[in-house]
């Protein structure tokens, strides 16, 4: 009740000061306009110094005052004179317009300075804001700054995942009752500011705007602050909280480029140091099979020892490939390239496989060249050759077959056709080699062939797909764009 | 008549030693050198009749040694290059390697590579009739018969054909082709080579879906794989 005893003394005060001047005009004996000033000058003080209310009573009791003391017939409260009407009429509007402007103007001024306190609450806060979380996984020490300085005695900031539902609490400090989950959540989907009285003053719910979307609320309770102070405040914190999430993809891409520079270099030393002791493998088997190969025991070691180095080789080879294509360190190179050259080669890199499997090669005479990295292509064809062998009864041949696309002209056609089982129809092509591969017990070699081959595949703007032959076995099929080849310089011989 | 020696330069042990001991059962000389510098010091030394050489090598690499005796020598020079290093053998081609063979290599393919770049370089490739299992092509009569039946082939692929034939085993780039069969005729493209070799070998090969003489070199050019008979 302090300010409405103080609204009391300050009434009595200005019934005093209007006795005071009442007074001392009387024993000065001033004339009736000259005391209409003096008053006009004490009510404009008053209204200076109290509020509207009083200034408003002040300016009745200064018209009587003026009536009864100075204006004819005098000490009474009648006028005689029509002149003074006038006078008092203007002295009473006089003296209502002055209270009025000087409160107003007072009261735009305190607006004005609270503004400015505000402002400079904001500036401090923002600094110390963007000062703390400065690095990642500050932001929870930063709210709890901001909450001391707004006075909340508790309260804290949930970040939303993917949907209001998703809160992860960065920060809170003082109870946490149940339905205060909803809550957050309500605020987050309804994205204004719910305000109520709770155990401690007044509970606040703001929501963030983090980059355009809701990204959590600030929660502040019993503080004093108004709900437009705290919406500013909920903006700083909205903005920190962009800033980390910046800050921390802004690490993950770094991260991601050191460890990207880091493969790089693990490649090369790998690509080297795997090459060279392979070679010296290989020559050195090719070495004993001169040495020993008269031996058929030995003959039989040793074709199996070339052929699981050459595999060994081939994987690696194929990894690292698809190594450097992820990394953009290479870049396949199409030329066209003629599917016989293809057959050829890959015949050549399974020479132990083409031994003791017979291989028909189909070519029709139409059949454009792929315009495709002849490296990858040839790794591709290797793969599926392989992986089709894996399924073949052993003596039956491999049929290696290219044509134009049936349906689509500007692409050719490659075919890897096996007498194998053929494929489960419900399953993915993955899916096949990796049941194959643990029916062998072989969990290392799962789907690899045919994983390497789509990639490589796609790197080349092709495509694999495996599919039954209606006469039974499998078809791999490798489709792959073709090249357009035109006679365009002329005989000079 | 001395046997032909050979100079291996390659930074890691196991495969110069297995390199220069292959060699030796095939009737070759051979020094090992284990870098540049050694190469070139030995190749001064020796006068070796072929080079065998790595490109990556730490000081003095494969490239500056084909730089160093190309300066000084025409004796033909095989580059052991790594998979995926086609810039590497393109620029070692253009120094003047004649041939390269893609680690990791079988002994077979080097010594196949070996034996044409020796035919090359002792002056066989003169004559004017080449001789391949089932081909004959007689330059002077414009006459090519494969497998007993008469080729009848434009001039621009009988041209192509004597150049490769004439090269059998080692790889003629686009450009030496272009050079060679077109004399250098601006506008000439890959393309244009591509045309006429593919008609080249609709015509030649008995098989096409399973060349015998021709093959691409992806990304450089051709290579006659037959090779021809003495």
């Amino acid at each position: 009740m302090r300010s409405s005893g103080t609204a009391f003394l300050k009434g009595l005060g200005a019934l005093a000061l209007l006795a005071v001047v009442t007074g001392a005009a009387l024993r000065l004996h001033v004339n009736a306009s000259t005391a209409g000033f003096v008053y006009l000058i004490v009510i404009l003080g008053i209204a200076l110094w109290s509020g509207l209310t009083i200034s408003l009573l002040s300016s009745i009791v200064a018209v009587g005052c003026y009536n009864f003391f100075f204006l004819p017939p005098l000490r009474t409260f009648t006028i005689q004179d029509p002149e003074n009407w006038v006078a008092l009429v203007a002295f009473f509007v006089a003296s209502l317009v002055v209270s009025r402007l000087v409160v107003n103007a007072r009261g735009q001024a305190e607006a004005a300075r609270a503004r400015r306190q505000e402002i400079e609450a904001l500036y401090s806060l923002s600094i110390d804001l963007f000062a703390a979380t400065s690095r990642v996984g500050a932001l929870a020490e930063a709210t709890m700054r901001v909450l001391t300085k707004v006075g909340a005695a508790s309260g804290g900031l949930v970040l939303f995942g993917s949907s209001s539902y998703m809160q992860q609490v960065v920060a809170w400090s003082g109870e946490s009752e149940d339905e205060i989950k909803d809550l957050i959540a309500g605020v987050g989907r309804h994205r204004e500011p719910l305000e109520f009285p709770g155990p401690h003053g007044r509970d606040v719910f703001l929501p963030l705007n983090v980059g355009g979307h809701i990204g959590g609320v600030l929660v502040v309770r019993g503080s004093t602050a108004t709900v437009r102070a705290l919406e500013s405040v909920a903006a700083l914190v909205a903005l920190a909280v962009e800033r980390e999430r910046f800050m921390a993809e802004s690490a993950h891409v770094q991260a991601l480029r050191e460890s990207d520079a880091l493969k790089t270099s693990i490649l090369r030393a790998v690509s080297h140091d795997l090459t060279t002791p392979l070679t010296t493998i290989a020559l050195q088997v090719e070495s004993l099979r001169q040495k020993l190969g008269a031996n058929p025991a030995a003959a039989g070691s040793i074709n199996v020892l070339s052929e699981q180095s050459d595999r060994l080789r081939r994987r690696i080879e194929n990894l690292l490939t698809l190594a450097r294509l992820e990394s953009g360190k290479f870049v396949p190179r199409p030329e066209p390239t003629p599917p016989a050259d293809l057959f050829h080669t890959a015949r050549e890199h399974l020479a132990a496989l083409a031994e003791r499997r017979p291989f028909e090669v189909q070519i029709d005479d139409d059949c454009p060249d792929a315009m495709v990295d002849p490296v990858l292509a040839v790794e591709i064809l290797v793969n599926l050759i392989e992986n089709a062998d894996r399924v073949s009864p052993p003596g039956t041949p491999l049929r290696l077959v290219a044509h134009r696309h049936p349906v689509d002209s500007s692409r050719v056609r490659i075919e890897v056709l096996d007498e194998g089982p053929g494929i489960h129809q419900t399953t993915e092509p993955a899916e096949r080699f990796l049941s194959e591969a643990e029916e062998e017990g072989d969990v290392g070699r799962r789907g690899l062939g045919l994983e390497i081959a789509q990639g490589l595949a796609a790197a080349n703007r092709g495509e694999v797909s495996l599919s039954n032959r209606p006469d039974g076995g499998a078809a791999a099929r490798l489709d792959l764009p073709a090249a357009t080849i035109a006679a365009a310089a002329e005989v000079a011989v | 008549l001395s046997h032909p020696r050979i100079l291996v330069v390659d930074d890691d042990p196991g495969i110069r030693s297995v390199i220069t001991e292959q060699l030796a059962t095939k009737g070759y000389e051979s020094r090992a050198a284990a870098d540049g510098r050694e190469g070139i010091d030995s190749f001064r030394r020796d006068r070796p009749d072929l080079v065998l050489t790595d490109l990556a090598m730490p000081g003095v690499d494969g490239f500056e040694l084909i730089r160093r005796v190309r300066e000084v020598s025409t004796v033909p020079i095989i580059v052991l290059s790594v998979r995926g290093g086609d810039s590497d053998k393109v620029h070692a081609l253009d120094l003047g390697a004649d041939d390269y063979i893609v680690k990791p290599f079988s002994m077979i393919e080097l010594l196949a590579r070996v034996r044409a770049q020796m035919r090359r370089s002792s002056g066989m490739e003169v004559r004017e009739q080449l001789e391949f299992p089932d081909l004959l092509i007689d330059l002077d009569r414009r006459r090519v018969v494969q497998g007993g039946r008469d080729v009848h082939l434009t001039p621009t692929e009988l041209a192509i054909l004597a150049v490769l034939g004439r090269n059998a085993g080692r790889p003629v780039t686009f450009d030496d082709l272009i050079a060679k069969v077109w004399k250098g005729a601006q506008g000439t493209t890959n393309d244009a080579v591509r045309f006429h070799v593919g008609s080249l070998r609709r015509k030649l090969e008995p098989q096409p879906s399973t060349p015998r003489y021709i093959m691409t070199e992806p990304w450089v050019g051709y290579r006659f794989i037959a090779e021809p008979i003495a």
